[in-house]
C-alpha cells in the first residue's frame, strides 16, 4: 500500500512537471508575440475565478471535459485509440435531441428515453469503429477520426436542414421541452445538475476498474495473444469497450445539450474531443488523475477566453499548451518505462 | 438537371479538378510511404501540413515570392516532423499518441502564428496564388489538354514525384535501407545500417512532402489561410498509404479517388444539384473508411510497423 | 607458433549492472574451428556480439590478426573480415537474397543498387561451395537450412575470413548437422577461422579443434581437443558440478487415455497446412514428448490443443468431452492447461502486475472476485502464498512481470498452470532460455504434475531433455506424425524421423 502511494505521488509529481514545462514553453511563445507571459497567465487565472459566474462556468466546462476524458480512458486502457469522442458526443446529442423533440411522451418517461437514445447512438457510433477493427482490421484511429468528420457534417446537415428551428434562421434545432431539460443548480448561474451525473460517471468508472470487466478491458490492452490465452473473448471485449467508451461520450453530449443549450447547434462539440484525449493521458488513465486534469483544463478554457479578451494573446495558446502537454507526457512516460527496463537487469542475449 | 451533368464541359472540369484536388493528398501520401515503409506510423501529417500551410502562406505574403513560400513550407514540414521523429525513434513513444499530440500542437501553433503575424483583420489577407500553366502544344489537345495540361506548376511537380518515389524505393541503396529497417531492423543494424538514421531520414522526407502539400493548399489551391484549410487531408493521406499497401502508383490511384469524390461534390454543388452540401462533404471521409475496410485485411504491413528499435532488447 | 586470428583480452560487458562477460580472455587460431561452450546465459553470444561490434565492451582489448582494433560497429567488424551468423537469422523476409546481401555493403554504383553484378558474383560463390542458393529468391520462400546457407554465403561474400556462428545447428536435424559440419571443415581447410557457439557437447567432440568454456559470464578455461578430453570434463566446466539431471523412472504405470487426438488438420498463420491427419493419445499419468525440427507444426498443435487455433478437421476428446473448435475458455474450464512457447507475448502480460498475471485464468472466480468485483485482499494473499511455494524472486506482487528474470517469469506461469490442478498440460518449450537451475526446477515440476495423474504433452527442441522426461516420444515432421518411440529410444533413430523418414512399422494407435 505504501508503495502504491509512493507510485501515485511520483506520477502526480511527474504530471505537474509536464504541465509546468508546457506552460513554460507557452510563456516563451507569449513573449515572442510581444506580450508579457506573467500578465497573460495571471489574467488567465483570475479570469477563471474572478466572479461567481466564472466559477460557475468552470464547472460548466468541467462536466463534459471530465466525462469525455473518463470515457476515452476506458478505450485507452484497452489500447484502443478511440479519438472519436467528438463524433460520439455529437451523435449522442443528436439522438437525444431528436427523441426529445419528436417523441411525445410525458417528461418522466421522455427524459430517461433521451438519455438511453444518447447512450445507444453514441455507443453504436463508436461500436461501428470497433466492428470495423474486429471484422476488417481497420485501424480505429483513422476510422474514429473519419467518423468525427462525418458526424460533424451530419450535424450541419441536420441543423441547416431537417431539424432547423422553424422559428428562426440560425443553424440550430428547436429547443427541447422544458420538462426534460436539466435544471440549473442556482438561479442566475449556468452550472446545472449535470454535475451530479458527472459524479455518478466518476464513481462508475472507479468501480469499473475494480470489476472483472475492468480486468478484461485492462488485459486486452496488454496484448491480444495473452488475452486469448487467458480465455478472454478479445473481439467481444473490444466491441464492449468501444461501446462503453462511446456511450460515455454520448452521456456528455446529452448533458451538454439538455443542461446548457437545450438544442443542438453547429460546432457544438468545440474542442472537447481533443481535450478529452489530453486529460485522459495527463491523468494517466486513472479516474482521480483525470478528475484533476479536467479541472486544470477547465481553468485553461474559461481563463483562456478572458485572457484573449483582456490581453493580445490569442486563445490558440490554449491549444498549443494542450499539444505540448501530450508531447511532454508521452516523452515522460517512456522515460519512466525505460527505468523499469533498466531495473529488470536482464543479462545478455544468450537465450 | 441530368442534361446539365452529362456534358463534356462538366466532365472536363470534373476530371481537371479531380487531379488538382488529388495533389495535396498524393504528395503527403508519397512522403508517408517512405515513413511507413521504414516502420513509423506518423499520424501527425495533418499538423505538419497545417504548419507548412501557415509558413508557406506567411512567407509568400511577406516576401511576395510564392517559390520562397513553398520552400519555407517544406522546410517547416521537415523541422516539424523532426519532433515526431525524436518522439517515436529516440524516445520510443507510442506513435499514435505522439501523432495526435503533434496534430493538436500543430493546429494550435499554426493558428497562433497566423494570429501573431496577421492579427485580427476584417478582410483576411490574400495573395496571388500559383496560376495554371498551359503546357504548350499538349494543352491544345481537345478534352485531354484541359484535363491534364492546364494546371499550376505544383500539380505537375507533384506528379513528377511519383516516378521519383518509385525509383528511390526500388533502385537505390537508400530505398533498400528504408525497406530493411521497416522489415527487420536488427538485421539492418547487424549489416551496418544505422536504423535510427534511416528512420529519421524517412520521417523527415515525409515531413518535407507534407510541408509542401500544406503550402500547396494556401498558395496554389487557395490564396489564403484558414484554420480548416487542411480539413483532414493529412489523415486521408495516411489512410491512402495503407489503402495503397505502401506502393507509390497505387497511392496515386487512391489520391485520385479522393480527389474525384471531392471534385464531384464541388461540381454538383456548383450546378445546384439538390443533394445537401453537407452530405456531399462527407464523401471523402466515408470513402476513407471504405478504403480501409477493403485494404486492411490484405495489406502486408512492414514487420516492424510502429515498433521502436532498441539494440539491447529483443 | 601459429598466428592468432582473434585475441580478446579481459573483456567485460555489463548490462544493467549485471556482468554478462566478466574479464573474459579468448583466442582464435587462424585456420581452426573453435568451440565456445556454455549453458544458456553464460555470455557466449554476448562475447561474440562484442567482437562483432554490436555491443561495446566496458573493459578489455580486441586484437584482429595481431593488431589492436576498436570494433565499434558491425560495419567495422565486416571491414576487418569478421562475419557473424546469428541464431535468429538476420534476413528481411520480403526481400530477395541479393537485396539482403547488398544491404551490408557499399554499392559500386554510388547511390544506385548494383543488383546484377552482385547477384552474379553471389552465384559464383554459391557454386564454389555447392550451396545451391538462388540470389533472386525471396527469403520467405527458403527453408531454414537454405536461409542458414544464405547467411554464411553473405558473410563469405563480404570477405569474412573469421566466421562467428551462433548455435547454427539448433535448427538442423542430426543428419543435416553432419552435412553442415562437412562444409565447415571445407571452409577451415580454405583457411577460414571459425567460432562455433554451442551448448551441445557432442558437437564440440565432433568437429572442434579447440574449445573455450564460459560459465556465468566468466571464462572457465580453454582446452585443445584431443583424445584426452572427455564429455564429463567439459560438463563439469560448463555447469560447475558433476551430475546433470537424473530423473526417476515413472513408478506409476500410465492409466486410461485422457486426451485423444484424431486426424487433426489445421493451417498456420499464413493459411498453409500445418497439421496433417495428426493422431495421438495421451494417457493420464504420462508424459508424451514431441520431437521435431522447429517449425514442423509443433506450435500449431499446441495451439489447437488449447483452443487457440481453429481446427479444419479432426476430433479432440478429453475424457468424454468433445473439445474441437471450442473457445479457449472452454479448454481452460475443463482443465487443459498450457505453458506457451512465448512467455513474452502469450504466457504473461509483461507490463502488468505479477499478482494479476497469477490469476489470469481464474480472475472471475471466487475468492478473487465477488459479485463481479475483484477482491484485492484475496489476490494479494494468493500471490504471497504462491511466491513462497514456488520461490519466485520478486519484490512484491505489484511489480511488473517484465522486472523478473526469465526463470522467475516461467515460475509464475508454472505456478498458475499447475496450481489449477490440470487434467491435461501442454508444455511448449518449457525450459527454453532458462539457466540450468531454473530448467531443472521446471522439469521437476512437470514430473510432479505427471505424478498427480495429469496427461502431459511436452514439446522441446532439446532431444536430451525429451529423452529424460518422456514416457513416449512422438516425432512430428511437416505436420505429420512420423512415429512414436518408447522410452530409451536411440537418438539417431529419432533424428531420422525428424528428417521425415517414416517409421516402417507405425506404432501410431487410435
Amino acid at each position: 500500500m505504501k508503495l502504491d502511494l509512493q507510485k501515485t505521488g511520483n506520477k502526480a509529481a511527474g504530471a505537474v512537471a509536464m504541465v509546468a514545462a508546457a506552460l513554460l514553453v507557452g510563456a516563451v511563445l507569449v513573449m515572442i508575440s510581444g506580450n508579457n507571459p506573467l500578465e497573460a497567465y495571471s489574467t488567465l487565472l483570475s479570469g477563471a475565478f474572478s466572479s461567481k459566474q466564472r466559477v460557475s462556468e468552470l464547472f460548466v466546462k468541467l462536466v463534459p471535459v471530465m466525462i469525455m476524458g473518463l470515457g476515452i480512458s476506458v478505450a485507452y486502457r484497452a489500447q484502443l485509440w478511440n479519438i472519436g469522442a467528438e463524433g460520439q458526443f455529437i451523435i449522442g446529442s443528436i439522438a437525444a435531441t431528436a427523441v426529445g423533440l419528436y417523441v411525445k411522451l410525458p417528461p418522466v418517461l421522455l427524459a430517461p428515453l433521451t438519455l438511453l437514445a444518447a447512450i445507444a447512438a453514441a455507443g453504436g457510433w463508436a461500436l461501428l469503429a470497433g466492428f470495423l477493427k474486429v471484422r476488417f482490421h481497420a485501424n480505429e484511429v483513422i476510422t474514429t477520426l473519419m467518423l468525427n468528420y462525418i458526424a460533424d457534417y451530419f450535424l450541419d446537415f441536420l441543423v441547416y436542414g431537417p431539424m432547423m428551428d422553424p422559428a428562426g434562421q440560425l443553424p440550430q434545432s428547436a429547443m427541447v421541452p422544458e420538462g426534460i431539460q436539466i435544471k440549473a443548480i442556482f438561479s442566475g448561474l449556468r452550472v446545472h445538475y449535470g454535475l451530479a451525473i458527472m459524479v455518478v460517471v466518476f464513481i462508475l468508472t472507479v468501480l469499473l476498474w475494480r470489476s472483472t470487466l475492468g480486468y478484461r478491458i485492462n488485459l486486452i490492452g496488454q496484448g491480444e495473444r495473452v488475452s486469448t490465452y487467458a480465455g478472454v473473448n478479445v473481439k467481444r471485449t473490444i466491441l464492449l469497450t468501444m461501446f462503453i467508451s462511446g456511450a460515455v461520450a454520448g452521456v456528455a453530449g446529452w448533458i451538454e445539450t439538455f443542461g446548457l443549450q437545450y438544442r443542438i447547434m453547429e460546432n457544438m462539440a468545440g474542442s472537447y474531443g481533443n481535450i478529452a484525449t489530453v486529460v485522459a493521458l495527463l491523468g494517466a488513465l486513472h479516474p482521480c488523475g483525470i478528475a484533476v486534469a479536467s479541472f486544470f483544463f477547465s481553468i485553461l478554457l474559461v481563463g483562456g477566453a478572458s485572457m484573449q479578451r483582456m490581453t493580445n494573446v490569442p486563445y490558440s495558446i490554449v491549444d498549443v499548451i494542450q499539444g505540448l502537454i501530450i508531447i511532454f507526457v508521452i516523452a515522460g512516460i517512456v522515460g519512466q518505462g525505460r527505468k523499469t527496463v533498466k531495473r529488470a537487469g536482464r543479462i545478455g542475449k544468450d537465450a | 438537371m441530368l442534361e446539365k451533368i452529362f456534358t463534356t464541359g462538366f466532365f472536363v472540369s470534373l476530371l481537371a479538378s479531380t487531379i488538382r484536388l488529388a495533389t495535396p493528398i498524393m504528395v503527403p501520401a508519397l512522403g508517408q510511404i517512405y515513413t511507413q515503409r521504414a516502420g513509423i506510423l506518423n499520424l501527425g501529417v495533418e499538423g505538419t501540413m497545417l504548419m507548412g500551410a501557415v509558413t508557406g502562406f506567411a512567407v509568400a505574403c511577406l516576401t511576395g515570392s510564392l517559390w520562397l513560400g513553398l520552400l519555407c513550407g517544406m522546410l517547416t514540414g521537415m523541422l516539424w516532423s523532426a519532433i515526431m521523429a525524436w518522439l517515436s525513434i529516440t524516445m520510443k513513444a507510442n506513435q499514435v499518441i505522439a501523432g495526435l499530440g503533434m496534430n493538436i500542437l500543430g493546429a494550435g501553433l499554426a493558428a497562433y502564428i497566423y494570429r501573431v503575424i496577421f492579427g485580427v483583420q476584417s478582410l483576411p489577407p490574400a495573395i496571388t496564388a500559383f496560376q495554371s500553366i498551359s503546357v504548350p502544344g499538349l494543352s491544345d489537345i481537345p478534352i485531354l489538354g484541359a484535363v491534364f495540361f492546364q494546371h499550376n506548376a505544383l500539380v505537375y511537380l507533384g506528379f513528377l514525384l511519383l516516378p521519383l518515389n518509385w525509383f528511390i524505393l526500388e533502385k537505390t541503396t537508400f530505398g533498400l535501407k528504408i525497406k530493411a529497417v521497416g522489415e527487420h531492423p536488427r538485421a539492418a543494424d547487424s549489416k551496418g545500417v544505422s536504423v535510427a538514421g534511416v528512420r529519421y531520414a524517412a520521417v523527415l522526407i515525409g515531413g518535407l512532402y507534407a510541408g509542401a502539400a500544406g503550402a500547396f493548399m494556401t498558395i496554389a489551391y487557395l490564396n489564403t489561410f484558414t484554420e480548416a484549410v487542411i480539413g483532414g487531408r493529412g489523415y486521408i493521406a495516411v489512410a491512402v498509404v495503407i489503402f495503397a499497401r505502401f506502393l507509390p502508383v497505387r497511392a496515386m490511384w487512391g489520391a485520385l479517388l479522393f480527389g474525384f469524390a471531392s471534385a464531384l461534390q464541388m461540381r454538383l454543388q456548383a450546378l445546384g444539384v439538390a443533394i445537401a452540401n453537407q452530405l456531399m462533404l462527407m464523401l471523402p471521409y466515408i470513402m476513407t473508411i471504405i478504403a480501409l475496410v477493403f485494404a486492411s485485411n490484405k495489406a502486408e504491413f512492414p514487420s516492424a510497423y510502429t515498433i521502436p528499435y532498441s539494440r539491447m532488447e529483443r | 607458433m601459429e598466428e592468432l586470428a582473434v585475441k580478446m583480452q579481459g573483456i567485460t560487458k555489463i548490462f544493467n549492472q549485471v556482468k554478462a562477460n566478466d574479464c573474459v580472455d579468448f583466442s582464435l587460431r587462424k585456420g581452426s574451428i573453435h568451440g565456445l561452450l556454455g549453458e544458456n546465459g553464460a555470455g557466449k553470444t554476448t562475447l561474440m556480439n562484442v567482437l562483432y561490434g554490436l555491443y561495446q565492451q566496458e573493459a578489455g582489448d580486441i586484437f584482429i590478426h595481431g593488431a589492436k582494433a576498436e570494433v565499434d560497429s558491425p560495419l567495422k567488424a565486416i571491414s576487418l573480415g569478421i562475419g557473424m551468423v546469428h541464431q535468429h537469422f538476420m534476413l528481411a523476409r520480403p526481400l530477395t537474397v541479393v537485396e539482403n546481401v547488398m544491404l551490408g555493403r557499399k554499392s559500386r554504383r554510388g547511390i544506385l543498387l548494383d543488383t546484377k553484378e552482385t547477384a552474379r558474383e553471389l552465384q559464383t560463390l554459391s557454386d564454389k561451395y555447392g550451396m545451391g542458393v538462388d540470389p533472386y529468391s525471396k527469403i520467405w520462400q527458403l527453408s531454414v537450412g537454405e536461409q542458414q546457407r544464405v547467411e554464411i554465403l553473405t558473410a563469405l561474400y563480404m570477405g569474412a575470413d573469421i566466421l562467428l556462428l551462433d548455435e547454427p545447428t539448433a535448427v538442423l536435424t542430426p543428419q543435416e548437422t553432419n552435412l553442415f559440419f562437412d562444409t565447415l571443415r571445407q571452409m577451415r581447410d580454405d583457411g577460414k577461422s571459425i567460432v562455433l557457439i554451442t551448448h551441445k557437447l557432442e558437437e564440440i567432440i565432433a568437429i572442434v579443434d579447440e574449445v573455450t568454456v564460459l560459465r556465468d559470464g566468466k571464462m572457465i578455461g580453454t582446452l585443445n581437443m584431443d583424445e584426452s578430453v572427455t564429455k564429463d570434463q567439459l560438463t563439469r566446466m560448463m555447469v560447475g558440478r558433476d551430475v546433470l539431471f537424473n530423473f526417476k523412472e515413472n513408478t506409476r504405470a500410465p492409466g486410461a487415455v485422457r486426451y485423444c487426438l484424431k486426424n487433426l488438420c489445421a493451417r498456420n498463420a499464413k493459411g498453409v497446412a500445418a497439421l496433417k491427419n495428426f493422431s495421438l493419445d495421451i494417457r493420464e499419468g504420462e508424459i508424451v514428448g514431441l520431437a521435431g525440427v522447429d517449425g514442423n507444426g509443433q506450435s500449431e498443435l499446441c495451439e489447437v490443443l488449447t483452443g487457440l487455433r481453429p481446427l479444419d478437421a479432426g476430433e479432440i476428446t478429453l475424457d468424454d468431452e468433445k473439445m474441437a473448435n471450442r473457445p479457449p475458455a472452454y479448454f481452460i474450464s475443463h482443465g487443459v492447461c498450457h505453458i506457451p512457447e512465448d512467455r513474452h507475448t502469450t504466457g504473461l502480460a509483461m507490463n502488468w502486475d505479477l499478482e494479476l498475471n497469477l490469476i489470469l485464468k481464474c480472475f472471475y472466480k471466487a475468492p478473487f472476485a465477488k459479485h463481479g468485483l475483484l477482491c484485492k485482499k484475496a489476490i494479494e494473499e494468493y500471490w504471497e502464498k504462491t511466491r513462497a511455494a514456488y520461490q519466485i524472486k520478486a519484490n512484491c506482487g505489484g511489480d511488473t512481470a517484465r522486472s523478473l528474470s526469465g526463470g522467475n517469469q516461467q515460475k509464475v506461469i508454472l505456478a498458475r498452470e499447475i496450481e489449477s490442478e490440470p487434467k491435461v498440460l501442454i508444455a511448449n518449450q518449457p525450459t527454453r532460455g532458462l539457466d540450468v537451475g531454473a530448467a531443472e526446477y521446471v522439469r521437476q515440476k512437470l514430473l510432479n504434475t505427471r505424478g498427480n495423474g495429469a496427461a502431459l504433452l511436452v514439446v522441446s527442441a532439446d532431444l536430451e531433455e525429451l529423452l529424460q522426461l518422456s514416457d513416449r516420444i512422438a516425432v512430428i515432421y511437416g505436420g505429420e506424425l512420423m512415429g512414436i518411440l518408447e522410452r530409451g529410444a536411440d537418438p539417431y533413430q529419432i533424428g531420422e524421423l525428424m528428417m521425415g523418414k517414416k517409421q516402417e512399422v507405425s506404432v501410431c494407435e487410435a
